[in-house]
């Protein structure tokens, strides 16, 4: 028999989101949190940081709404919320936005530049982005739904500080595409969701440490279990497991000043 | 542990099987322009096949399917090299008839190598139904080989009304619907039930929750194979998917290695298998 493989202490999910998409029924739907919760049982999750699909599809008005109504009795769960640029004044400003979070438990951002219409730089986002450098309040993007490449690396540009989590970079090899902002900016992580890449995350633990990779499933497009089982097995230390399971999006949470 | 089934735990705790060998019907080999792989190497995957319980990974070569010039040698000596681990299917460019009669012509003296062929529609740019694809797909028929070809929903060159002409032709081919239909579940299912010579194979299918369970539900997992495109896919992502689906320890072992067992039976000759691996343990 084969050594038993170590556990990661637990699992902390940074790429989960709730909600019935308006554009196409999904096989498996997860409109509420507590069927949520029952899957996460099943898988062994412990925790998620979750946004709501309506913050993409309907509005973030509406989104975020949900999304603190989806978490607020479930301590296992943190909110995500979405923002858009400050010029047309749809959300709350700067402090009193952060407070909001605060009191919902919504740990972190999410912008959708491509469906909301807006270019994510400076000139757009400046005012409230500035803020969130500050605070180092964690903004986690997604190249399957709202940003292209091309966007990712003009609004780093425009905030080389920002703390950053690129989600759902794609399973058909973005290591050329992702890799060079690892290396030029320092708060910028990718997360595990569509990482199949057969000894990818062994590779880029490697390469730039354990503190840059976060798991996320991309539930419920995809499987809790997918990644989660290729995690517990990589060729990396149970030190690094730990971190990239959960103890790197606690951390990045933790290091909010909201 | 991701769900509370017998393979469930030993996956978790080990990494691999004993009673649930995998047998990977969809890979590849070497580089590819697209892409950054870390682990591409013959000896890499098979590093990559022993942690994760892939008793065997039949496959193309990348050289084979992009580069004519070098055409499907590289697979047929990485096979020689590993005849316990590897098949390999003989790839057919249409676009260059010529090389792939040659192919044909020589296929018997690599018949210890492959299974069958591989077709890579999308990519060569000509329809499965065009003529010069015709005699590779003659010499499936006849040989009653497994023929593994690239499909996608919508594609004009290997979409479902494509398989659904081929398939009706060619009866005797063992047809793999590589990614099975990617995005078009429902043709997919169809096709299955329409051609009982039609078979899902699941790469990069396992990203895309409530899909194992359609097809479990709506064909049965006795039509569905594992399939990850190694070196692309980590083999214990695709495990984690199949344990993580709503179905059966049964179905698994259907989907991981009983179909595979019973569709390779007649190109694997008796035992050598499990006699290869048998010294391989004993040495
Ligand atoms: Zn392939």
């Amino acid at each position: 028999m084969a050594d038993k493989s170590p556990e990661p202490t637990h699992f902390f999910d940074c790429n989960v989101f709730v909600g019935s998409p308006a554009y196409q029924r999904p096989l498996l739907p997860v409109p509420k949190a507590g069927a949520l919760l029952a899957e996460m049982d099943r898988a062994g999750v412990d925790r998620a940081l979750v946004w709501h699909i309506a913050q993409h599809d309907a509005s973030p008005q509406a989104g975020n709404r949900l999304v603190v109504e989806a978490i607020r009795p479930h301590e296992r769960l943190t909110g995500c919320w979405a923002v858009l640029p400050t010029q047309t004044r749809e959300l709350a400003p700067a402090p009193l936005l952060f407070r909001q979070m605060r009191e919902a438990r919504v740990g972190a951002l999410r912008i959708f530049p491509s469906v909301h219409k807006f270019v994510a730089n400076g000139v757009s986002l400046g005012a409230l982005f500035g803020e969130l450098v500050d605070r180092r309040i964690p903004l986690f993007v997604s190249v399957r739904r709202g940003m292209d490449w091309p966007d990712v690396y003009a609004l780093l540009e425009d905030f080389p500080d920002l703390v950053c989590v690129i989600c759902d970079h794609g399973s058909w090899g973005m290591d050329r595409l992702f890799r060079p902002l690892l290396e030029r900016y320092q708060n910028v992580h990718v997360d595990t969701s569509q990482y199949l890449l057969d000894g990818g995350i062994d590779d880029l633990v490697t390469v730039y440490g354990e503190r840059r990779l976060l798991f996320g499933s991309g539930f419920p497009e995809s499987y809790f279990g997918g990644m989660m089982l290729a995690l517990r097995h990589a060729r990396i230390s149970d030190q690094a497991k730990a971190a990239v399971a959960a103890g790197n999006l606690e951390r990045l949470l933790a290091g909010a000043e909201l | 542990m991701i769900c509370d089934s017998d393979l469930a735990r030993e996956f978790w705790e080990l990494g691999k099987s004993d009673s649930c060998p995998i047998y990977d019907m969809h890979g590849h080999m070497g580089r590819w322009q697209g892409i950054y792989f870390p682990r591409a190497e013959t000896e890499q995957m098979i590093g990559t096949m022993d942690e994760c319980g892939v008793r065997l990974l039949v496959f193309s070569h990348h050289d084979a399917l992009l580069a004519p010039d070098i055409g499907n040698r590289s697979a047929v000596e990485a096979v020689r090299k590993y005849p316990d681990r590897l098949r390999a299917y003989c790839v057919v460019n249409p676009n260059y008839p010529d090389r792939a009669m040659a192919d044909i012509v020589t296929y018997e003296q690599n018949r210890d190598a492959y299974v069958g062929l591989k077709f890579l529609p999308d990519y060569h740019g000509l329809p499965l139904t065009h003529g010069d694809y015709r005699a590779a797909w003659e010499f499936a028929a006849e040989g009653e080989l497994l023929v593994l070809t690239h499909t996608w929903k919508d594609s004009e060159l290997d979409g479902p009304a494509t398989i659904r002409t081929v398939a009706e032709r060619y009866p005797r081919v063992k047809l793999l619907l590589g990614h099975s239909c990617h995005g078009d579940w429902d043709a997919a299912v169809s096709l299955a039930r329409d051609f009982p010579n039609i078979y899902l194979e699941l790469t990069a299918v396992f990203d895309d929750r409530g899909v194992i369970e359609k097809f479990a539900g709506e064909v049965g997992s006795h039509r569905m194979l594992f399939g990850t495109d190694l070196p692309w896919f980590d083999p214990h992502h695709a495990i984690g998917v199949l344990l993580s689906a709503a179905i059966s320890d049964e179905d698994r072992h259907n989907i991981c290695h009983r179909n595979a067992e019973t569709l390779l039976e007649p190109f694997l000759r008796a035992n050598m298998l499990e006699e290869a691996i048998h010294d391989h343990e004993t040495s």
